[in-house]
């Protein structure tokens, strides 16, 4: 990993277009602006690993299971979906 | 495009490429390559595994496998969520911008998370995957909405079971 250091105000480049700037430090917290281009998506942390977690999960149906969804699914019809 | 695994490359009797997926789960299928979708991306946590067909489970079923050719052994369960989530509203104008096409050319799905309880499953509102129809490039795409939930429960709990 690579490590710098940086006072509030200055910035850091990544790559020709995506920059991080600090932007003030408080307490324990430290407010971050990020500007890229466009098509690149910017998360917290927490919200990709959520993501990744329920891919994974996923994964996980087999034939039995997406038959069990399916057959479910018409039973219970339109009227009961969330 | 680079892959991970290289399948044969086979002429079905019509005369149109296709690849040949050998899979423990679903035997020996011949995918039109006109019909795999590209993930330059990868799903998110699966990032090496880019081409993907999606395969029909059964008649009258919402559902559907996404099946990996990268990795034959590698399936997602998929839907559309606007068949299962009553007033689904899809991204279109993230989804058109990021990959730039029209909303008509455009397809989006869900994967779906299925527990041995089937009441239980639940779809992943918060990465939809979308399409680009004329160019079969794909990409799942990560929303930061709370309307948005990754585990949206697709069958409502009966009204006495909830506290």
């Amino acid at each position: 990993m690579l490590v710098l250091t940086r006072k509030v105000g200055e910035s850091i480049r990544i790559g020709n277009d995506v920059t991080v700037q600090v932007l003030a430090i408080r307490g324990g917290q430290v407010r971050i602006g990020l500007t890229a281009p466009s098509d690149v998506r910017i998360f917290r942390e927490e919200i990709f690993r959520a993501v990744e977690g329920q891919n994974q999960e996923a994964r996980l149906a087999d034939e039995d299971r997406l038959s069990g969804a399916a057959e479910l699914w018409e039973e219970v019809g339109n009227g009961k979906r969330g | 495009m680079a892959s991970v695994a290289e399948q044969t490359e086979v002429r079905s009797a019509a005369g149109s490429p296709t690849l040949r997926v050998v899979s423990r789960r679903f035997g020996t299928l011949d995918v039109p390559v006109a019909s795999v979708l590209h993930f330059a991306q990868g799903l998110v946590g699966f990032p090496r595994y880019r081409r993907y067909v999606v395969l029909d489970h059964r008649p009258g079923s919402p559902f559907k496998w996404m099946l990996s050719i990268d990795d034959p052994d590698l399936a997602f369960a998929v839907a559309n969520p606007c068949e299962l989530v009553a007033d689904y509203d899809p991204p279109l104008p993230l989804a058109t911008r990021l990959l730039g096409t029209a909303a008509e050319d455009l397809a989006l799905f869900v994967l779906v998370t299925i527990p041995p309880d089937p009441t239980r499953m639940t779809v992943n509102l918060m990465a939809p995957v979308v399409v680009d129809l004329r160019t079969r490039q794909a990409r799942q795409i990560v929303l930061d909405d709370p309307r948005c939930p990754p585990d949206h429960r697709v069958v409502r709990e009966p009204a006495a079971a909830q506290p």
